[in-house]
């Protein structure tokens, strides 16, 4: 290019500057208007974003002194990206020989052609432990120092094998409390949730957020990125030392009587919590895919709250204590027992089919007279007896925050399935079906001055950083102060004059035995019988309240042979782990 | 009087004898370079501008990725801490710690066994407070100062704000 003479230099100069600006903003047009341009603004819109889960951390579940029940642990998922294997055979090894991987599985797998926006990544395995994907990582790193990148394809490389790490649920005491607890399906990633006592009851608490959200790529999006709390924890009322007291004793007991299955429940009657909550079955709660295996058809999965059956003679406190409150009767009231009443056309006998003669009404507890208690029954009057039932809430649920609770409706005058001996048999337990922890509750009132209060395993739960403590709930008073006082009297003078094997040296408890035939085809068997004792102490000031029951023991039918002594054993376990001192020296401790 | 004759003898700045239109007609050079000069200027702004733009626009990237890593960091070690948990729930879960005592000498203390104290002011083991109680408020302190959260023109506009404000207060 010719230039003109009469430029001078500081022109030459402009129009060099002019042209390198124009040229820039040239430049900066074409980058934004090119084909190129265009593709990455279409790339922008496509990867621009990531389509995330974000999911809670699951709530702790702690028991009432805060140790973990239930927690979450770091495992992994590993899998292969398909476009960076370079070794098939190296990964389906190394999987088999240290996960126990099916070899051709894994190689079939890692085999497979990587085909972009399709098949990019497979999943081989989940839920690896931590020391084996240490072990993972130290061949992975020994291959790659020796074959750097795979790109000798005939020596071993596990390039393309990656890990993901995420939560699964751990339960470390595995089958403590199973009952209570429940647990999470975690081996569904997608769509775990809580199976059966607080891990469904309070699923969506504990579960927290859980959804799909979309995360900009682009860091100057940063105030967008979702967060997701944890969900809510628990702390239960559960006292983890009772509770393995419990079981212990527990099994014990069912094994020792050749039970087909037992339950256990220690509460506190003043505000229902449930310090222990045993039953059998249990399953290790980290193996819950056993639990169709463990819980046959019909086997619930807590008797204590989802088994309804028959009480028998324990029942016969609510009828007395229904007796009392009326003043129908009192404790000194003489019964005369002849061996038989008949109520509604039917005779009523008693357990041993004998005839006990006079007796008082601390007398017809202490014997468990059924003809008795059926005279007592008639005295009340049925309006009054089933008002008093219904009182104490039986036939209804007691909604105790556990899942699965089940209840028998109560038949009463004007249903069609009442006749007037259900007065009679009701009074003494039978023809009338209820669940552990519903008898629990009714009792409690006994004593609790006569407060009914709900039972329940939730203390406290926490929340966004907060403590929220659950509070008691009275349910109702069905009896007087002075009317739970007088039972829990007659209750330690029954067992006291008859050296029940309920006793506890040191310690004044009250208490009631029961033997509740059971009814096959039709018939009660006299062989087959669910054997109870309910009872609660010091009767001074009630801290505990235990109810035992065995189901089908071989031993003895006797609810005074084999459950009365369990009662024994948990409380003498019980007053040690509850810091209860012997009645003497309570009160002399307290200046009594 | 007398600096009156003094300042009447004071010798005539060049500029005010040079005809300024005069000097860039002999030589229009002079404009050419002026013309430059501001396109020169301009552009020197431009680039300082862009240049801030490029820098500032740089750090937030950084600091978006930054906070992009740090949320997975801070993911990774929520799963730690959880991890951790756990395994300190294994080991010290009742049955390790049943078998651990019993290694240790001890055995389950029978009723008639255990003395009992009165320790006045005692109130008996406390269950879990695992939390504060949902009355409790707690201070948020401030994390970033706000010279690193608000933009020039925030610092600007409050800072006119504070300005008008104290004025009106004195006033």
């Amino acid at each position: 290019m010719k230039i003109p003479k009469n430029l001078s230099r500081i022109q030459i100069l402009g129009i060099f500057l002019t042209l390198f600006a124009g040229l820039i903003v040239f430049q900066m047009i074409n980058i934004q208007t090119s084909a190129h341009a265009k593709n990455l603004n279409q790339w922008a819109e496509n990867y621009g974003y990531q389509v995330t889960t974000i999911q809670s951390e699951r709530g702790y579940i702690y028991d009432r002194w805060g140790h973990l029940l239930a927690g979450n642990e770091e495992v992994y998922e590993v899998g292969v990206e398909l476009q960076f294997v370079t070794n098939p055979a190296s990964v389906a090894s190394a999987l088999a020989s240290i996960l126990g991987s099916d070899y051709n599985t894994v190689f079939n797998l890692a085999n497979e052609p990587y085909v972009e926006g399709k098949s990019v990544y497979i999943p081989l395995s989940d839920f690896v432990d931590s020391n084996k994907i240490d072990q993972l990582d130290k061949l992975k790193q020994q291959y790659e120092a020796t074959n750097p990148y795979g790109e000798d394809k005939k020596l071993p490389s596990l390039r393309g094998l990656v890990w993901t790490a995420h939560l699964q649920r751990i339960y470390p005491e595995n089958d403590l409390a199973s009952n209570v607890i429940g647990f999470y399906s975690f081996l569904d990633r997608e769509n775990g949730r809580g199976f059966y006592g607080v891990e469904e009851k309070y699923n969506d608490l504990l579960a927290g957020i859980k959804e799909q959200v979309l995360i900009p790529l682009d860091p100057y999006q940063l105030q967008t990125i979702p967060t997701a709390p944890a969900g809510a924890s628990l702390i239960l009322t559960i006292d983890r030392e009772i509770q393995r007291s419990t079981e212990s004793v527990l099994d014990a007991a069912v094994k020792s009587t050749g039970s087909v299955n037992g339950t256990i429940i220690v509460m506190n009657p003043r505000n229902g919590e449930i310090l222990a909550m045993a039953s059998t079955p249990r399953m290790n709660l980290n193996e819950y895919w056993n639990y169709s295996k463990i819980f046959t058809a019909g086997v619930p999965f807590n008797k204590a709250i989802s088994q309804v059956y028959e009480p028998g003679s324990v029942f016969k406190i609510l009828t007395m204590a229904a007796a009392i409150d009326t003043k129908t009767v009192t404790p000194d009231t003489t019964f005369v027992d002849t061996g038989v009443i008949n109520v509604g056309g039917w005779n009523i006998y008693n357990w041993d089919r004998g005839a006990w003669g006079p007796q008082t009404m601390v007398g017809c507890l202490q014997h468990s007279l059924n003809v008795c208690l059926s005279w007592v029954a008639t005295q009340i009057g049925s309006t009054k007896f089933y008002e008093y039932l219904d009182r104490f809430d039986i036939g209804h649920r007691t909604n105790i925050d556990l899942a699965g609770e089940e209840v028998y409706p109560l038949a009463e005058p004007g249903d069609s399935t009442w006749y007037e001996v259900n007065l009679a048999t009701n009074s003494f337990g039978q023809g009338v079906a209820i669940t552990p922890v519903q008898l629990m509750m009714a009792a409690s009132a006994l004593a609790n001055d006569g407060k009914m209060v709900a039972p329940h395993v939730l203390k406290a739960y926490i929340q966004d950083g907060k403590q929220y403590n659950t509070n008691t709930q009275i349910v109702g008073t069905p009896i007087t102060a002075e009317t739970a006082h007088t039972m829990t009297n007659m209750l330690f003078t029954s067992l006291q004059q008859e050296s029940s094997d309920a006793l506890v040296d040191g310690y004044a408890v009250a208490g009631k035995t029961g033997t509740a035939e059971i009814a096959v085809n039709g018939e009660y068997s006299s062989s087959q019988t669910n054997a109870s004792f309910i009872g609660w102490g010091p009767v001074d000031n009630p801290q505990f309240m235990v109810y035992v029951w065995l189901e089908k023991p071989a031993s003895s039918i006797w609810g005074s042979v084999v459950a009365a002594p369990v009662f024994r054993d948990e409380v003498k376990q019980l007053v040690v782990l509850m810091n209860i001192p012997p009645d003497s020296v309570r009160l002399s401790l307290e200046g009594k | 009087m007398t600096e009156t004759r003094k300042n009447s003898r004071r010798p005539t700045p060049f500029w005010e004898k040079i005809n300024l239109s005069q000097a860039f007609k002999q030589a229009p050079w002079r404009s050419q370079i002026q013309v430059v000069g501001l396109f020169l200027l301009g552009l020197v702004i431009v680039i300082l501008v862009a240049g801030i733009y490029l820098t500032i626009s740089g750090q937030a990237a950084e600091a978006g990725l930054d906070t992009y890593n740090l949320t997975y960091d801070r993911r990774a070690l929520e799963r730690t801490i959880a991890d951790s948990k756990a395994q300190l729930a294994l080991i010290s879960s009742s049955s390790v710690m049943e078998k651990r005592a019993t290694a240790m000498g001890f055995e389950p203390a029978d009723p008639g066994s255990v003395v009992y104290v009165s320790v006045p002011g005692y109130t008996g083991k406390q269950t879990a407070i695992l939390a504060p109680p949902p009355g409790v408020v707690e201070s948020q302190g401030v994390v970033v100062k706000s010279e690193y959260r608000e933009s020039l023109w925030d610092w600007l506009f409050q800072g006119i704000n504070r300005l008008s404000t104290s004025v009106k207060g004195n006033s």
